[in-house]
């Protein structure tokens, strides 16, 4: 068969090339080693907290002792009695942040009116403030009696996943590592269109599908496999697989053919290889506005809607959701899209492939 | 039966023309080259006769079969080396050549045969099984040459097949095609015209997109050329001399002393009679052979290589 010669030929090309094949597996390997381990990987630490205790009551001592007790926090000794002792550490770079027990803190509880407790961060650093505000409401609130809203992830559900942070990041940066088969295929159509490759082979008896399937086709395997590497590095980092693995496979096989059919379609509109590396243009920022590194939730609802016209977004909540345990039934949406744009992307790849054939 | 013809071919892009109404008809087995500068039209040519680019006019058919309507028929007997030496890089000389072999339908057993002769016959066979994006230039040329024959074409088109090579490495290949005659018809394209010179049987002189003058290569130097010219080397020429010559001759150019005498019915003997009776030393005085250089110059009024 004249396409699997064109194939076979293809996919030498590329897992004889280091430099592709780094970027291909290496850059996502290397993202979630990074990622999982920057937010809490395989062990993630507990945050260390500064208390400055003013009011120095039972209550508040009371309430050090029930923020001491959470897995999360860890405890600085000592206590700081005044805010301007802590202040000056914080300046000095010896803490990262502190909260404030302000005096009559116990005299609040007991009336049951508001307290207000100070998190002060450094400016430099508004991330730890934002992860440990939460924690401290949480505790807080149920501490002090109120109903909280958060009460139910406080106590911690048996959960069957191993490492939220893992299960989190794994399934975002694997559908970003496929979105790299983007530029992987747009690069190789685009160096054989103008190296003048391609014009060679188009003076061989082969026919237009014969090169569409050739140039499509190799790209299977190497998805395939990306994906065993992905979620092999995965779960060595902690990955649980609590719903259907294959359920899973399926998105990132509907996903890396959006990414071959995307790849085909700046491969034919560009001149050159080098040119080619302009759809990182869209792999980045697409991996960014679909949540492949971070949570989206808080993202403008313009951002949202252009996320959620684009399959990726789909294919990352989708595989997070059925990695975590969410039934098939829960996904079939995404799907439907996935499938809907995986036929749309490839018919205008090949329609402007078959352009490039004879001028 | 003509292996290649052509009828008024043309190729525009945007307006600009590039093939201006080519006539050709080349003979099986025959070496033809089509001869000029660069940017003359002969690689469009060649792309449009390997059934790349489609005429904007006109037709052409390979052994009987018409470019534009049975453009796989004609693919099935061609073998076409690019200008580019286009190879697969990380490939070795086996897979390059096994790859053009089976999409010609060649069976596995058949390219193996092919290629051993090939690898042989081009001098690849040591270094065949590395990748060829560690071979020299003249390397690649031979591979790509045996990539066009994998297939035992018919009509073998050799695009500029010696571009930059060095004359070691130009000389090999010259002497693989001349092996070829006649077993193959081949359409070469060429701006050396020593190329043209060595290798065709006919060559066709093409500029700005038209075919400007054809045939064998003796047949352009002896009935195109009109003038003779004749190289005299002199000592105590005067410029009066010179400006006397330049009155009777069509062409005369004076350097150090050596004198080139360009003129039609050019007079050996009466030039050395008149520098004589002048007082002009001669020192050797000899007729110059036409070149196809001078050929081209005398149809386009320009170099080859401008």
């Amino acid at each position: 068969m004249k396409s699997w010669e064109i194939g076979k030929r293809n996919l030498k090309e590329i897992y004889r090339n280091p430099v592709l094949l780094g970027f291909l597996l290496g850059m996502p390997v290397a993202f979630m080693l990074v990622f999982c381990s920057a937010m809490g990987g395989a062990q993630a630490n507990p945050i260390s907290l500064s208390i400055v205790d003013e009011d120095r009551s039972q209550t508040s001592s009371a309430f050090i002792s029930c923020l001491g007790s959470i897995e999360a926090i860890e405890l600085n000794e000592p206590i700081y009695s005044e805010k301007s002792q802590a202040q000056e550490d914080l300046e000095d770079g010896r803490i990262s942040f502190y909260l404030f027990i302000p005096s009559g803190f116990e005299e609040a509880r007991q009336a049951q009116q508001t307290v207000n407790l100070e998190l002060t961060y450094k400016a430099a650093d508004p991330m730890i403030g934002l992860q440990v505000k939460p924690i401290i409401e949480a505790v807080g609130s149920e501490f002090l009696g109120v109903a909280p809203p958060l009460i139910v992830e406080l106590k911690g559900t048996e959960s069957k996943i191993k490492n939220e942070v893992v299960n989190f990041f794994a399934p975002g940066i694997a559908v970003y590592g496929l979105m790299i088969l983007v530029s992987t295929a747009a690069e190789i159509i685009a160096d054989d269109r103008e190296k003048g490759f391609l014009a060679r082979m188009f003076t061989t008896p082969a026919r237009p599908w014969d090169f569409i399937l050739g140039y499509s086709l190799p790209f299977i395997p190497v998805l395939i496999i990306s994906t065993l590497i992905y979620l092999g590095v995965g779960m060595a980092l902690g990955l649980t697989i609590v719903g259907n693995l294959g359920h899973a496979i399926l998105i990132f096989f509907l996903i890396g053919l959006c990414s071959i059919g995307t790849g085909m379609i700046v491969g034919s509109l560009v001149k050159s290889g080098s040119q080619a590396g302009v759809s990182w243009l869209f792999i980045v920022p697409m991996a960014m506005i679909s949540g492949a590194w971070f949570s989206v939730e808080g993202m403008p609802s313009a951002m949202k809607s252009i996320a959620g016209a684009l399959p990726f977004i789909h294919a990352i909540d989708a595989s997070r959701a059925v990695i975590n345990g969410s039934p098939f039934s829960a996904i079939i949406f995404d799907l439907y899209w996935l499938v809907g744009w995986a036929v749309v992307l490839f018919a205008v790849g090949i329609v402007l492939f078959r352009r490039t054939m004879v001028s | 039966m003509n292996a290649v013809q052509t009828f008024k071919l043309v190729k525009e892009f945007d307006g600009l023309v590039a093939v201006n109404g080519i006539d050709l008809e080349i003979k099986q087995g025959e070496l033809f080259s089509l001869l000029g500068p660069n940017g003359a039209g002969k690689t469009t040519a060649i792309r449009m006769l390997c059934c790349l680019l489609k005429p904007t006019k006109g037709t052409a058919s390979i052994l009987g079969y018409d470019i534009a309507k049975e453009p796989f028929k004609v693919k099935e007997l061609i073998g076409v080396s690019p200008q580019e030496t286009v190879l697969s890089e990380r490939l070795n000389c086996w897979e390059n050549l096994a790859l053009i072999g089976k999409v010609h339908g060649l069976s596995s057993k058949e390219v193996k045969g092919r290629s051993k002769e090939l690898l042989e016959t081009m001098g690849l066979t040591e270094r065949s099984q590395d990748q060829v994006r560690k071979f020299s230039g003249g390397m690649k040329r031979r591979l790509s040459i045996a990539m066009a024959l994998v297939s035992d074409p018919q009509v073998l088109f050799l695009d500029e097949p010696t571009l930059g090579l060095d004359p070691q490495a130009r000389r090999a290949v010259w002497e693989y095609i001349a092996e070829l005659k006649g077993k193959k018809t081949i359409l070469l394209t060429t701006h050396y015209m020593e190329e043209a010179d060595f290798l065709s049987d006919r060559i066709g002189i093409i500029d700005e997109g038209r075919v400007v003058a054809l045939g064998t290569s003796q047949e352009l130097k002896t009935n195109r050329l009109e003038m003779r010219s004749m190289v005299v080397s002199t000592r105590n020429i005067t410029a009066e001399v010179i400006a006397d010559l330049q009155s009777k001759y069509s062409r005369v150019e004076e350097v150090n002393g050596e004198l080139k005498i360009s003129h039609k019915d050019l007079d050996f003997k009466e030039i050395v009679d008149y520098l004589h009776s002048r007082g002009v030393t001669v020192y050797s005085a000899a007729l110059e052979q036409p070149t196809l250089e001078d050929v081209f110059i005398q149809i386009t009024g320009k170099k080859l290589r401008d």
